[in-house]
């Protein structure tokens, strides 16, 4: 009983250890961000800043005169439009996969295991070439269907893991009621698997926060940027030393996401898992 | 034909149900198609070209060239010996990292949503912004050496972190493993609460010890959640691309590349060889499916044989 009370106890010791690994780099960008950009160079580099330096003034210049409202918005638009377009038609392939017989079925599921493989930057070249074809070059359009087209394979792949836990026998009552394979899709598969089509678009969600090498070679203006695109870019344009402007940019990025984390942290981890246990 | 049994048992139905059926199939094989099929069988073909783009721009076919070009490319070798470095480093430590933390999580009663939270936050925090911390933090004057030479007193002088080719690698390794740490963590943690309870008991019961419950318990139960974990992640080691084009951006003399910034280079550089950028990315689309197979062949668990 002891024994297990200290190895307990010990749990505690070394996860909160490990918290503090995790959390110091985190907390060390927010408080460089309330520091002037001269002072984020003092040695010794402090992590708490003193009373003295304490400033609000980056987060002024990066929410009012830098566009961060125009960047947060496209990001948004992009990450709303992909995900919605992704759900609907992972979910619709999915259960096509999963539940109806048709000729190169089979073919169809290897060719999307086969392009989940290939990574979405490694098709860069044609891309780009068709992205010119369509005129999609600096346009939000052309990062919402490459990004769609890349995270749908992926999404398929779980939402179908999903669908083959749901009992046959479900759909069997529908049809011998009479109704179709839509009247399946919607009533029984879409409210079913639910819960991995919300992981799988929470997932999807978050990648225009985070893909830098398409946006970037995509959207070329200013105002069409994306999150990842406009902090580099700011990085660059602020010689690269600037950090309490850039931290409090990347601290201003963060707090949608963290929200989004909160509010549906349930679906973060059922998403997850639904694939790890299915593999 | 493969079972139409379900069709025919409805034989007025089997029109109405393939115009449904293609209704439900056609968005996807469309934008598939387009953006993801079309461009990997166009980047193969491209790699056998000198490809040029743009208008009254002609494209010579070169056969092998291309590959040749990759083989005998020092930078290339060199982003490919540094992209898997990033794999092999990474993958398992963050791996066994993750499933540390998870068993410890598990074990515990009160806090974890907080601990969850707290090894997640990295996670969720998007590339290029842990990719300008880290920058930050290793920086001559950063916070690390200071702890290293000023408080721990391991340096005599600045460690040089991002100015010399291993170094700067290890540095970007450290943060694909403090970033991702968090990910494992949850799916293992997930893997740990599906282990039912009464092989434990049995286990207490035979007098196993924790290492010996852990061994013969609970790495067998997940050991479908390790390959899950092992697959993604490799895929994902090969597709780093932002921490390197962000930390070092290559340099110094691109030593640091890895095989995505390297392609990215020589796609968008002032020689823009399209055709060689396309053969690279072929390499790195066999490479990977290639991992990918074998992993699937060596550990795949028993008794999981269905697709």
């Amino acid at each position: 009983m002891k024994r297990a009370r200290l190895s307990k106890a010990l749990s505690y010791v070394l996860l909160a250890l490990g918290a503090v690994v995790m959390v110091l780099p985190m907390v060390y960008m927010f408080t460089t961000s309330l520091r002037s950009n001269d002072a984020t160079f003092s040695w010794p580099p402090r992590i708490f800043p003193t009373g003295s330096d304490l400033t609000f003034a980056n987060y002024r210049y990066v929410l009012s005169e830098q566009n961060f409202v125009g960047y947060l918005s496209n990001t948004l638009f992009v990450a709303v439009v992909t995900t919605l377009a992704t759900a609907v038609v992972a979910s619709m392939l999915a259960y096509c996969i999963a539940r109806l017989e048709f000729h190169g079925r089979r073919l169809l599921y290897g060719t999307i295991i086969t392009t989940m493989l290939v990574p979405g930057l490694a098709m860069l070249v044609p891309q780009f070439e068709l992205a010119v074809t369509f005129k999609l070059v600096d346009d939000l359009w052309g990062v919402i269907f490459f990004y769609s087209a890349w995270m749908t394979p992926f999404s398929t792949f779980l939402i179908k893991g999903f669908i083959d836990t749901i009992p046959r026998e479900l759909d069997e009552a529908v049809r011998i009621d009479g109704g179709s394979i839509y009247t399946i899709f919607f009533r029984v598969i879409v409210p079913l698997a639910s819960p991995s089509i919300a992981a799988v678009s929470i997932f999807n969600f978050l990648l225009p926060f985070e893909e830098l090498g398409w946006s970037q070679t995509i959207l070329k203006t200013d105002a069409l940027r994306t999150m990842p695109v406009a902090i580099t870019m700011f990085f660059q344009a602020h010689n690269r030393t600037d950090w309490g402007f850039v931290f409090a940019m990347t601290c201003c990025a963060m707090v949608p996401v963290i929200l989004l984390y909160v509010l549906l942290q349930r679906y973060f981890i059922t998403g997850l898992t639904s694939g790890a246990i299915k593999g | 034909m493969p079972g139409n049994r379900s069709l025919s048992t409805q034989r007025r139905g089997v029109r109405q149900d393939v115009v449904r059926l293609l209704t439900l199939l056609l968005p996807g094989l469309i934008l598939l198609g387009m953006f993801t099929f079309y461009p990997i069988l166009k980047m193969f073909i491209m790699s056998f070209f000198n490809w040029r783009i743009g208008y009254q721009q002609t494209s010579d076919f070169v056969g092998l060239q291309n590959y040749l070009a990759v083989f005998s490319d020092p930078v290339a070798g060199m982003a490919l010996v540094n992209t898997l470095f990033y794999a092999v480093v990474t993958v398992p430590l963050q791996m066994a990292l993750g499933l540390f933390v998870a068993v410890l999580i598990h074990r515990i009663t009160r806090f974890s949503v907080t601990f969850r939270l707290l090894y997640y936050l990295p996670v969720i925090t998007s590339w290029v912004v842990v990719a300008l911390l880290f920058r930050y933090i290793f920086n001559n004057q950063g916070l690390l050496n200071y702890f290293l030479k000023d408080v721990a007193h391991l340096a005599d002088g600045p460690v040089r972190w991002l100015s010399t080719r291993w170094m700067a690698l290890s540095a970007t390794t450290i943060l694909g493993i403090w970033k991702g740490i968090g990910w494992n963590m949850v799916v293992f943690l997930a893997a740990l609460q599906a282990v039912p309870l009464e092989q434990y008991e049995a286990a207490s019961i035979d007098g196993l010890g924790a290492f010996g419950k852990f061994r013969y318990i609970t790495l067998p139960n997940i050991k479908g959640t390790i390959l899950f974990a092992l697959v993604m992640l490799s895929i994902g080691a090969f597709n780093t691309f932002t921490p390197i084009m962000v930390i070092t951006g290559g340099n110094p003399a691109h030593q640091t590349e890895v095989v995505l910034t390297w392609m990215y280079y020589q796609t968008f550089s002032a020689t823009g060889k399209m055709g060689y950028a396309a053969s690279l990315s072929f390499i790195v689309a066999a490479l990977v499916a290639g991992i990918a197979i074998l992993l699937f062949r060596f550990i795949r668990p028993e008794g999981e044989g269905k697709s």
